[in-house]
């Protein structure tokens, strides 16, 4: 004890931690901005039930309303309270997010660390990355819907089908940046064993270029959940889904303009939302 | 080149082989029985097992396999389980319009892609920050609001253009065009804010390197320097992104199709699907994707013939 007290202030001093690139990250103007807007909408949608006094299947009110303070979005065209069905269709991409872009990073990960560290594994996947990414977004959307019937189980396997070459590949890439580092050819030298090199050293150095997809990753599934809402694969007719509302939207265009207004606002926000914080993060941690 | 060629064109139509496997086994494997949907809802089992035989369900799947490739190369691709409408005129009708869509729009996105990145690159201050905004926003709305948004602004409010619709091209053009405008501007807009600010990053790292200050030292004008010097050293990069971008209009056109009645493969795609149409499913997504990996050998053999680096390098796929 008394000899600690003797220790040099130095040694207290931290080596520059690895995190104080992603604070500096968080704290650039375009990742809070685009926080500060994810974080609102995801608030509303959580809170809908106390936003909002309608359920979003309740079809008892008059059809095609115009803005009123009872409905302050209007009504669609089957008479359901357009707000409700706005806030219930946030939930929707929370829940598709929540689900989808753990599944795939983890999986991808995996894959991607796999592939950097086994020559014949490392072919195997990177065809096998190859082979997905060849389905685009939407494409791997009619397989599933063709496999597993439209409908949110279809939206998130999507989704996460999407998301595994992505970080399949970013992690493969950086791993491989890694391992020819000085530091890693010493702990090998040492002979630190190859899972404890991966899970400790290399894969917490590895981690930046996953956070900046990550949040790429939240853009995107908003954006699919929503495309294959629209064009009819997504989430189930009576259940909200931001898609589905814009689809439905555009035969009372003439008639009601506002019925589109929200979810055109909401869906912009969200995707740009995380685009935002991807960007600066990437400007943070990325181009240094 | 050859060497390049050589390596990069088998290890695509390898992708392209495992794709129709994958797409091929997921479908008959894990999918649901075709006999059953062409028989219907109420069919009884005895219908069902007819079916089978005379759709050839009844044989090994390796045989399946063959028979669905050697049809697809014989142009024989059999009828749709629900509308017993012959596949390849389905898909014929519906190629020609996509194949219109996303023509329009590839140029589209290369004419703004090409100005914005430009004006972004030579603007300085508040223009430049204003202009990426803008670039930036066009990448990031998804087409399912800027189109409807584009019928809000163009169709309800100012009445003119249609809000969908198609008409051939060769009957009557100028009306044709009207049709065409919004779902081509639509599908255009992403790739040319991705293009804008791929060209605008790889402009200001030419104009970073030696050989423009010579030419500004030297007295060129600051126009020709940009369009003769500037411009074409920094299109190899792009290029590889404008390939890709056209490959992702193929699945954007899916929605952009369902925003404005167009009458491409995505909406015959959407529908296959809905009615678990098997046969009509398979040949749509092996379409699509060789349509992908097709622009995406090209592209890189066109990135390997500009820039001499390239060939060397191994080829990503």
């Amino acid at each position: 004890m008394k000899n600690q007290a003797h220790a040099p202030r130095v040694a207290t001093v931290r080596p520059s931690a690895p995190d104080s690139a992603l604070r500096r990250g968080l704290r650039r103007p375009r990742t809070l901005v685009g926080l500060v807007i994810v974080a609102v909408c995801v608030v509303l949608g959580l809170l809908a039930p106390v936003l909002s006094p309608y359920s979003p299947l309740d079809q008892s009110f008059g059809a095609l309303q115009r803005l009123s303070l009872a409905h302050p979005l209007g009504t669609d065209e089957l008479g359901r309270d357009l707000l409700a069905r706005v806030l219930y269709g946030i939930r929707v991409d929370v829940v598709v997010a929540v689900f989808a872009i753990p599944i795939g990073a983890l999986l991808g990960c995996s894959l991607g660390m796999l592939s950097a560290n086994d020559r014949w594994y490392g072919t195997l996947l990177q065809r096998t990355f190859d082979l997905m990414l060849a389905f685009t977004a939407l494409v791997m959307g009619m397989l599933i819907a063709a496999l597993v019937g439209s409908g949110m189980p279809a939206v998130i396997l999507t989704v996460a089908l999407v998301n595994v070459p992505l970080f399949g590949r970013i992690t493969r890439s950086a791993v491989m940046g890694q391992l020819s580092r000085d530091y890693a050819v010493a702990a090998q030298v040492l002979g630190v064993s190859r899972a404890r090199l991966m899970l400790r050293h290399i894969l917490p150095n590895s981690v930046d270029a996953l956070i900046v997809q990550a949040a790429l990753s939240f853009s995107m599934a908003v954006f699919i959940e929503g495309a294959m809402s629209f064009v009819g694969i997504g989430v189930r007719p009576p259940d909200p889904s931001l898609g589905s509302t814009l689809k439905a939207s555009i035969n009372f265009l003439g008639q009601v303009p506002a019925y589109s207004l929200a979810p055109m606002v909401v869906v912009t926000l969200l995707v740009l939302g995380f685009n935002l914080v991807s960007d600066g993060l990437n400007q943070a941690l990325l181009k240094r | 080149m050859l060497r390049y060629a050589l390596r990069r064109i088998p290890s695509g139509l390898l992708i392209l082989a495992l794709a129709s496997v994958a797409i091929f086994v997921l479908l008959r494997a894990t999918g649901g029985d075709p006999a059953a949907v062409k028989a219907g809802t109420d069919a009884n089992p005895a219908t069902i097992a007819a079916i089978r035989v005379a759709l050839g369900l009844d044989q090994p799947l390796p045989v399946q396999y063959v028979r669905w490739l050697t049809g697809l190369f014989t142009g024989n691709l059999g009828n749709s389980l629900v509308t017993d409408a012959p596949i390849a005129s389905l898909i014929g009708n519906g190629l020609q319009a996509t194949f219109l869509l996303t023509l329009a729009a590839s140029l589209l996105a290369v004419g703004m892609g090409l100005v914005l990145g430009i004006a972004i690159a030579v603007s300085s201050g508040a223009g430049r920050s204003v202009l990426d905004g803008l670039a930036s926003l066009m990448l990031a709305v998804p087409t399912y609001v800027s189109g409807v948004l584009l019928i809000l602004v163009l169709s309800v409010t100012l009445n003119l253009l249609p809000v969908g619709g198609y008409r051939p091209l060769l009957q009557d053009p100028l009306i044709a065009v009207q049709y065409l405008a919004m779902p081509a501007l639509c599908l255009a807009l992403p790739a040319a804010g991705v293009l804008a600010r791929f060209l605008a990053t790889a402009m200001r790292q030419v104009m970073d390197e030696d050989f423009v200050r010579t030419g500004m030292a030297k007295g060129l004008s600051p126009g020709r320097l940009l369009l003769r010097h500037i411009l074409p050293n920094a299109l190899p990069p792009v290029f590889t992104v404008l390939g890709i971008q056209v490959g992702q209009m193929l699945g954007g056109a899916i929605v952009v199709e369902a925003i404005f009645a167009w009458p491409g493969i995505g909406g015959v795609l959407a529908n296959a699907t809905l009615a678990r149409d098997y046969y009509l499913i398979q040949d749509l997504l092996l379409i699509a994707v060789a349509v992908f990996i097709v622009l995406q050998v090209v592209t890189d053999l066109a990135h390997a013939a500009l820039d001499s680096r390239v060939r060397l390098e191994q080829p990503p796929a």
